[in-house]
């Protein structure tokens, strides 16, 4: 019987923990959990890391990249899996993805730039023109933006927005490019909790909005291409088995990364935009709401 | 009478099956929750239970000897009602313990297909008075979840005056407005608090100014989220609760995980069970109110427990705000309507169809105004905001003998709250208008449709705060005496014509006018400025306002009990949808918030465009520019409300 903490940020990422403990079942491998959510509150998350520590926890389970900040600074030795953080390099996290180097492994979020643009091409051909939309305080996001930005190139023209405060949405009716064909957000929470705000201004001038956050979905985006948190939980299970089970030292266990994003519709915002959604892109589809 | 274990449920919420096993392990009594279909928890379809699992959680609860509720509390749309029946049936078959309604359709369904399982009412049915719980045990109510602003003696009333079983919210997030009565994220954002899918504007940050100056007033005050309740909790307070006899001890939390759930529900259990025990011996916890305080999500507050609340009850500073749903947006501006896929579908209007033009004004001015202008019905009384007076039975009086001049009828309207005083204050202002005789009376909720009934032999209108959305509430309605039903202020465009095809009971529509986003019963300004209003009246006639960071400014209006009314930052205006709207037997303009020459300009033109459109349907043709004249005069820049939207979700 292994003893694991499991350390999370916010109910989104209820399905990551869902994953790790199913997969953990299908591997066979008993263990009881020590669960700690900050629900939402970053500034929480030493506090509840040191508390697994004192709990000798033989593995921790780290959901977001705070969570993973948090228990990768603890002065034990606990080995530490994360997901989904997005870029586990520039966050300081492992050395390299290949070869973390140190006490912290796991299942990074990112889906491909690329695939993202290829997903938008496929989903508006006729799309010209794509705003992208995010927040500057978000490292993760910065680092999407610029993936996406490096990824676009010459296939679409690019308009980026930044908000610098998440009351910055409110005033979206006076910075929202009224010219371009969709609304591109790159991941991070500020954007992803107040989803609701910018479709409403988006909605406003007949703008679909392409997500990184599969559950702004089915708030009123129009589509996502998004790593599924289940299966990332999953492949952490597989690596916590390497560690625990087999022994393996967490160093030499590379960041994972999806290779099977899956592609998210709404139907309902196609319909009221006058949007005709591709066959090849529905039969795709993991799941098109209604 | 003697406590036992049975005296007291700890019921608690459940949104997986991984929270069901666990909240039943950590000593939960009963349980909650809802299924795929109509219930409050809509944003997160992975937290709710699909037909099969809800039957499996019947078993393993019976199994364990708990019981379970599902909750329908959800409003309906007309094309939602075929659904609700076949979910009803389906229901029936696996028989919860209970079911917990808002809807008043739901009412009328159980009946019709004779469904056994007992009925809990919705804290969305905003009970806060006796009158409405005879109402409802007439219609098989077994419990109610009484409205949030109740104290622990208004529940000890409760049950002492109608032996009703009496659940309470005591634990986790809180509404600041009155239960059933927010309506802003559903007009905003066609995503209804009501309906599960509330994005908690309550939560954004504000900034108190001066209407009139627009001067910021809380630039030393306490903090931005002037709206943003703390979390119930009653720990502290449990020889109350359980004394007030308060029967089930209800946690909130649909969408909190396992983790969440355990700790609340293990706390409480430990807690009533040591009091049932040994009651004069029992102490706090002190280490278990440790635990529960250092796992908190927000700070918390005993909110109308044990009396109003003052500023301590409101998290200010943000800082412990667990996640944000929406952030401030423009309110909707009067071309920005949804286009209407049905337009060229042809309305017909019989020849003899001649609508009514209602409205409701706060002075004598203005009811002299909107007489002069073509007025058929004209509202007065129920909430004066301050500085309007109230109305006096001798300004009905007069205010008849005006209306009878123009022949126009008086309708006198009541509060949207009415706990005991008001309820008391209408019982006698009732009787004194059966003297009077105006043209009638309207309500606001089922416990002031009941005392009308009980008092008077008036015609009786019912209010949007009834939230009708179909026919089988506006039924229940007129079976209860309503003449006239309003539809809700969050139904949209294609919901209302609808209800209008459906309805057998004659429908009023708010076309024009302030429309109140929430209906608190704390004091804003007085929070935020810190002063006592009993000693500073005249602060309370002064028109203080909410700035969002969207720049939008609503208005706080406070009546003369002291509520707060919230209003939106952009008037309602349906005048250029008139014609599309046809077929309904009254339309209101509420214009309780302006002044005389304007009701006179407002009622003029919505005479003449009626008189026009009954005239010649076929030919009639909206002018643009008259709303646009309208727009000049108004206090307030003039938008569509939920008429936004295809939907209201």
């Amino acid at each position: 019987m292994f003893h694991i903490g499991i350390l999370q940020l916010t109910q989104n990422l209820d399905d990551a923990v869902r994953g790790f403990k199913q997969g953990l079942k299908e591997l066979a491998v008993e263990a009881d959990f020590h669960y700690f959510n900050a629900d939402g509150n970053v500034s929480e998350l030493p506090k509840l890391a040191q508390k697994l520590a004192d709990l000798k926890v033989d593995l921790i389970f780290a959901c977001s990249t705070p969570a993973a900040k948090a228990a990768g600074n603890l002065v034990v030795d606990i080995p530490v899996l994360f997901t989904p953080v997005f870029d586990p390099i520039s966050v300081n996290l492992v050395d390299s993805l290949e070869l973390p180097g140190g006490k912290l492994t796991g299942m990074s979020g990112m889906v491909n730039a690329e695939d993202k643009v290829n997903f938008i091409q496929e989903l508006l051909p006729n799309a010209k023109k794509l705003g992208m939309l995010y927040y500057t305080e978000d490292s993760n996001s910065l680092i999407e933006a610029n993936n996406f930005r490096n990824a676009v190139s010459d296939k679409f023209t690019l308009s980026e927005l930044t908000i610098k405060c998440k009351e910055d949405i409110s005033l979206l009716a006076e910075t929202l490019p009224q010219d371009i064909d969709a609304l591109f957000l790159p991941i991070g929470r500020i954007i992803e909790e107040n989803f609701a705000s910018i479709a409403y201004y988006a909605d406003a001038i007949d703008v679909p909005i392409i997500t990184s956050h599969a559950p702004n979905v089915v708030l009123g985006s129009l589509g996502a291409l998004v790593a599924n948190h289940v299966t990332l939980g999953k492949a952490c299970a597989k690596q916590a088995h390497q560690i625990l089970v087999e022994g393996k030292d967490v160093k030499t266990i590379s960041v994972g990364i999806t290779d099977k994003p899956e592609i998210l519709l709404n139907a309902f915002v196609a319909d009221n935009l006058g949007i005709e959604i591709p066959d090849s892109l529905l039969a795709k589809a993991t799941e098109v709401y209604e | 009478m003697l406590l036992t274990r049975k005296s007291v449920e700890l019921l608690a919420p459940v949104g997986t099956w991984e929270v069901l096993e666990v909240a039943i392990a950590a000593g939960a009594d009963a349980v909650y929750l809802g299924g795929k279909r109509f219930n409050m928890r809509m944003h997160r379809t992975d937290t709710n239970f699909d037909d099969k699992m809800l039957k499996q959680a019947i078993e393993y609860a019976h199994a364990h000897n708990v019981k379970l509720y599902i909750t329908i509390n959800n409003l309906l749309s007309d094309r939602e009602i075929e659904p609700m029946r076949d979910y009803l049936t389906y229901l029936e078959t696996i028989q919860p313990d209970a079911l917990l309604v808002q809807d008043l359709a739901v009412l009328e369904l159980v009946k019709e297909l004779h469904i056994t399982i007992p009925l809990h009412t919705s804290v969305m049915m905003n009970t806060h008075n006796e009158h409405a719980i005879h109402k409802l045990k007439e219609y098989g109510i077994t419990r109610i979840v009484v409205g949030r602003e109740m104290t622990l003696p208004q529940l000890s009333l409760f049950r002492e005056r109608t032996g009703i079983e009496v659940e309470y919210f005591m634990h986790g997030d809180m509404c600041i407005s009155q239960s059933g009565q927010c309506y802003h994220s559903g007009i905003l954002f066609g995503q209804s608090g009501n309906r599960g899918r509330c994005l908690k504007p309550c939560r954004w940050a504000f900034k108190l100014i001066d209407e009139d100056t627009k001067e910021v007033l809380d630039e030393n005050g306490p903090g931005p989220y002037k709206l943003a309740l703390k979390d119930m909790c009653m720990y502290r307070n449990i020889p109350e609760l359980i004394q007030a006899g308060v029967h089930s001890f209800k946690i909130e939390g649909r969408m909190r995980t396992a983790a969440f759930v355990e700790r609340i529900v293990k706390t409480y259990r430990k807690a009533i069970d040591s009091y049932i025990a040994d009651p004069a011996g029992y102490v706090t916890n002190e280490a278990d109110w440790q635990d529960l305080y250092e796992n908190r999500s927000r700070d918390f507050s005993t909110c109308f427990a044990l009396g109003k609340p003052d500023a301590s009850a409101i998290g200010f500073t943000g800082e412990r705000e667990p996640r944000f749903f929406s952030q401030a947006v423009k309110e909707a501006s009067i071309d920005s309507m949804v286009t209407m896929k049905d337009t060229k579908q042809a309305i017909t209007i019989a020849d003899t169809y001649k609508p009514k033009l209602s409205v409701r004004v706060a002075d004598m001015a203005s009811l002299k105004s909107a007489c002069e202008n073509g007025a058929s019905v004209v509202y007065v009384g129920g909430e004066a905001f301050k500085p309007h007076k109230t109305w006096t039975l001798d300004d009905i009086k007069e205010a008849l003998i005006i209306t009878k001049k123009y022949n126009a009828k008086l309708i006198i309207t009541t509060p949207r709250a009415t706990m005991e005083r008001e309820c008391s204050e209408l019982e006698q202002l009732f009787t004194a208008l059966n003297k009077i005789k105006p043209d009638g009376v309207m309500v606001s909720n089922m416990g002031s449709l009941n005392l009308a009934k009980k008092f008077t032999s008036l015609p009786i209108q019912t209010d949007f705060s009834f939230n009708t959305f179909n026919h089988l509430a506006a039924k229940l309605l007129k079976d209860n005496g309503s003449v006239m039903a309003t539809t809700s202020l969050e139904a949209t465009y294609t919901q209302i014509k609808e209800l209008l095809s459906t309805s057998q009971l004659p429908i009023e529509i708010i076309v024009h006018g302030s429309i109140e986003a929430m209906l608190l019963d704390h004091n804003l300004p007085a929070m935020s400025l810190d002063y006592n209003p009993l000693e500073n009246p005249d602060m309370c006639n002064k028109h203080f306002a909410l700035l969002d960071t969207a720049n939008e400014i609503h208005p706080i209006r406070i009546d003369q009990y002291g509520r707060n009314h919230i209003l939106f930052a952009k008037d309602l205006c349906l005048l250029p949808y008139l014609a599309n709207l046809a077929g309904a037997a009254s339309y209101r303009i509420e214009a309780q918030h302006y002044t005389p020459e304007l009701v006179s300009i407002l009622t003029k033109t919505y005479r003449e465009e009626l008189d026009k459109l009954t005239t010649d349907f076929q030919t009639y043709q909206y002018d643009k520019t008259i709303a646009e004249k309208i727009a000049k005069v108004s206090p307030r820049e003039l938008g569509v409300g939920a008429f936004r939207y295809r939907i209201s979700r």
